[in-house]
């Protein structure tokens, strides 16, 4: 159930400089009750210390930020009460067990025993963990403890839950599971996730609403469908072609059902209506302008060339060249510390 | 309250998993009394010394009757007989003897003729400690050479110094105990408290608990009242069986038992408070490993423990003045070695509570409660 007149989140102008840089610079937006909000951009981007001022560990700079209820600078106390926080890095204690690590988060937050017994039994049923609950953390592998960090948080039901990278460093099936327990949350309890990622299938597929942040700065926010229709045409075309040339590139361009074309090392993206109907066309006028296609595909707009479109560079590209199995692996972020 | 319970529970129940932690925290101030116990202290035993006799006249036999008597009794030396004095002297040199004491063939002349008789003695003087002993002992036994008779009476020119001991005797061994113990705490609260504060940063858990309504003195508190119960317990055990070791007379009055549990809560709470304001903002145990080393020797060594307050430089005594384990270490040997109550020890009390205080509340205000 969305209530949309509701906010959960309303940011404005915040800002966090650690020297020269500016990690978040400048960023409003709102996130309504019950929404599943998303924020996609590849890592250094600034989710990570948006994340952190939203969740009062990290002072902003300048602007502002109400949180649930309260101020994050004025009453952090308060916002804190009211949110549950996934950190991106495992945060789980390794020397205790996953029933501790819940019930001392539960006794954090001044629940009391009967209670807190109860829904730790629940949630610990809901993620699967509830044979393993008397293990200690450090014999679980990375999607158990992710689990079992996501039904940590929920011990004292928030109304907001932030979740910071959630399926970073888990293999494919992990991230699954973890995906379909996010999406069984929401239907339950009107609850409202704001989450961040790198990975375009996530927002694609969890999130209501996506903001896509490049560099501190929100280059693009509506729902994963507004966001496509947002750039030309409705499917891409990318070819590789031998001798690429400015003629056939132009030639190319003018074709009635063509929006636009972009030219990378010999590879060309094209947006198009109606793909699958309009490949041999497309097809034919190179040819005609003399080129030779070594390869075709066609695949639909994703999140992925949304941010192509808007920022000209590809997150694949951006994180292959910041390349760190250590972030995968979910070591702490310690920018900001 | 619940909050405060948590928080200590999750520190008692970590450092219950890691038993080699406890172990070491008892283990190693009891190793320490016994090194420190043997190794500073002692009698020296066994010096070589080598001895030229070129004198054979009764006052040269007498010396040697002396210096055999040394021999036979304390055994401070063991005399190697030398015919040549130069071989003497290259064997001090090469590292063979302590020392060369050599008789001139005309020392018995000189003594029976009043004619400043000298004996010679070459000393390896790198070591200071056993050249200084030899020398002390060698003057005693020349210094009785000349006297023809024991006086049976006592001399009615001489003022006479009667010395009256006001406590039960001290040895050196017990005289550390008190300084075993600070060791104990000090140790035990560098490895609880603040420190689970620098490991929780480093291994970045520290989030999890950042972002729950714990305030800032529910964190402080609860690790310090945890590291208290650890310590405290420690300590006190370490403190039972050092009094058993050394033969202390066993505390068994409440009057006795009492000011000691003070004295040893108050000063693990004021080290503990300490900590966290030292460690309070600190990342990485490496840190801490450095600091540790140095911490404990500048408060340990001017503390009194080892070697007595007032032997220190005016500077050193002004530290010391403000160094809380110089009062712990007072209040301890008060109590132990003079059966002193609390009403006797209200200085160290009230120093080491103010020290806490001032403590507390620093950790407390410069807390961050950011990350």
């Amino acid at each position: 159930m969305v209530i949309e007149d509701r906010k959960a989140i309303v940011v404005s102008e915040i800002t966090k400089k650690f020297g020269p840089l500016a990690a978040v610079d400048h960023v409003s937006f709102e996130v309504g009750e019950g929404e599943f909000f998303g924020f996609l951009g590849p890592n250094g981007a600034g989710k990570t210390t948006l994340i952190r001022m939203l969740t009062t560990l990290v002072r902003p700079t300048s602007g502002k930020a109400v949180v649930s209820c309260c101020d994050v600078a004025e009453e952090p106390g308060e916002v804190r009460r009211h949110i549950g926080v996934v950190p991106q890095a495992m945060t789980s204690d390794l020397d205790l067990t996953g029933y501790e690590n819940m019930d001392l988060y539960g006794r954090f937050y001044g629940i009391h025993a009967r209670e807190r017994k109860e829904r730790i039994k629940n949630l610990l049923d809901t993620v699967g963990l509830a044979s393993r609950a008397n293990d200690l953390v450090a014999t679980y592998s990375g999607g158990m403890r992710r689990r079992l960090e996501i039904a940590r948080v929920l011990v004292h039901r928030p109304s907001l839950l932030f979740l910071d990278e959630p399926t970073i460093g888990l293999d494919p099936q992990s991230r699954h599971v973890v995906w379909d327990f996010l999406r069984k949350l929401i239907e339950g309890d009107s609850m409202t996730i704001f989450l961040t990622t790198h990975y375009m299938e996530e927002a694609e597929t969890l999130c209501g609403k996506v903001a896509i942040i490049d560099a501190g700065k929100i280059i693009a926010i509506g729902s994963p469908e507004e966001l496509k229709s947002s750039i030309p045409g409705n499917d891409i075309i990318s070819l590789t072609v031998a001798d690429l040339s400015d003629g056939l590139i132009g030639a190319i361009g003018k074709l009635s059902f063509v929006h636009k074309v972009n030219a990378d090392e010999g590879t060309l993206r094209v947006y198009v209506d109606s793909g699958a109907k309009n490949l041999p066309s497309l097809i034919d006028e190179v040819r005609a302008s003399g080129g030779v296609i070594l390869s075709a595909t066609i695949h639909e707009q994703s999140l992925e060339d949304v941010f192509i479109h808007y920022t000209g560079k590809s997150i694949r590209e951006e994180e292959a060249k910041k390349v760190s199995f250590l972030v995968g692996a979910g070591i702490p972020q310690k920018l900001g510390r | 309250m619940i909050r405060l319970f948590a928080v200590i529970e999750r520190d008692l129940k970590k450092f219950k998993r890691n038993p080699v932690v406890l172990g070491m925290s008892i283990l190693m101030p009891l190793i320490y009394l016994v090194i420190l116990g043997n190794s500073f202290q002692g009698k020296l035993t066994g010096l070589p010394v080598a001895v030229v006799d070129k004198d054979t006249g009764p006052y040269a036999k007498r010396v040697m009757e002396d210096l055999l008597a040394i021999q036979a009794g304390p055994q401070t030396f063991s005399l190697i007989s030398v015919a040549d004095e130069q071989a003497a002297v290259n064997g001090v040199r090469a590292g063979r003897y302590k020392a060369a004491f050599i008789i001139p063939s005309d020392f018995s002349k000189r003594v029976s003729l009043e004619g400043r008789p000298e004996v010679g003695l070459f000393l390896d003087n790198t070591d200071s400690i056993s050249s200084e002993t030899i020398r002390n002992l060698l003057n005693a036994a020349l210094l009785s050479i000349r006297s023809e008779y024991v006086p049976i009476r006592e001399r009615t020119d001489q003022v006479l110094l009667r010395d009256i001991n006001l406590y039960g005797k001290v040895d050196y061994y017990q005289s550390l105990v008190p300084g075993v113990v600070i060791m104990a705490i000090f140790l035990g609260t560098l490895t609880t408290g603040a420190f689970n504060l620098v490991m929780d940063r480093f291994l970045g858990i520290d989030e999890s608990y950042l972002l729950t309504p714990l305030s800032k003195s529910h964190i402080v508190s609860g690790l310090i009242i945890s590291g208290l119960s650890i310590t405290t317990a420690i300590a006190i055990l370490i403190l039972a069986v050092s009094i058993f070791i050394t033969g202390i007379p066993f505390p068994r009055a409440a009057g006795q038992c009492l000011p000691l549990f003070v004295v040893v809560v108050l000063t693990t709470l004021c080290l503990l408070s300490l900590m966290f304001v030292i460690l309070g903002r600190i990342g990485h145990p490496r840190i801490v490993g450095v600091l540790s080393g140095f911490l404990n020797v500048i408060m340990f060594f001017p503390s009194g423990a080892v070697y007595p307050v007032a032997s220190f430089p005016g500077w050193l005594k002004s530290f010391s003045k403000v160094n809380p384990e110089a009062y712990a270490v007072d209040a301890l040997k008060a109590i132990l070695f003079k059966n002193a109550g609390l009403s006797s020890i209200y200085g160290d009390i009230a120093f080491l509570g103010l020290f806490t205080a001032l403590m507390m509340t620093i950790s407390i205000l410069s807390f961050k409660r950011t990350l």
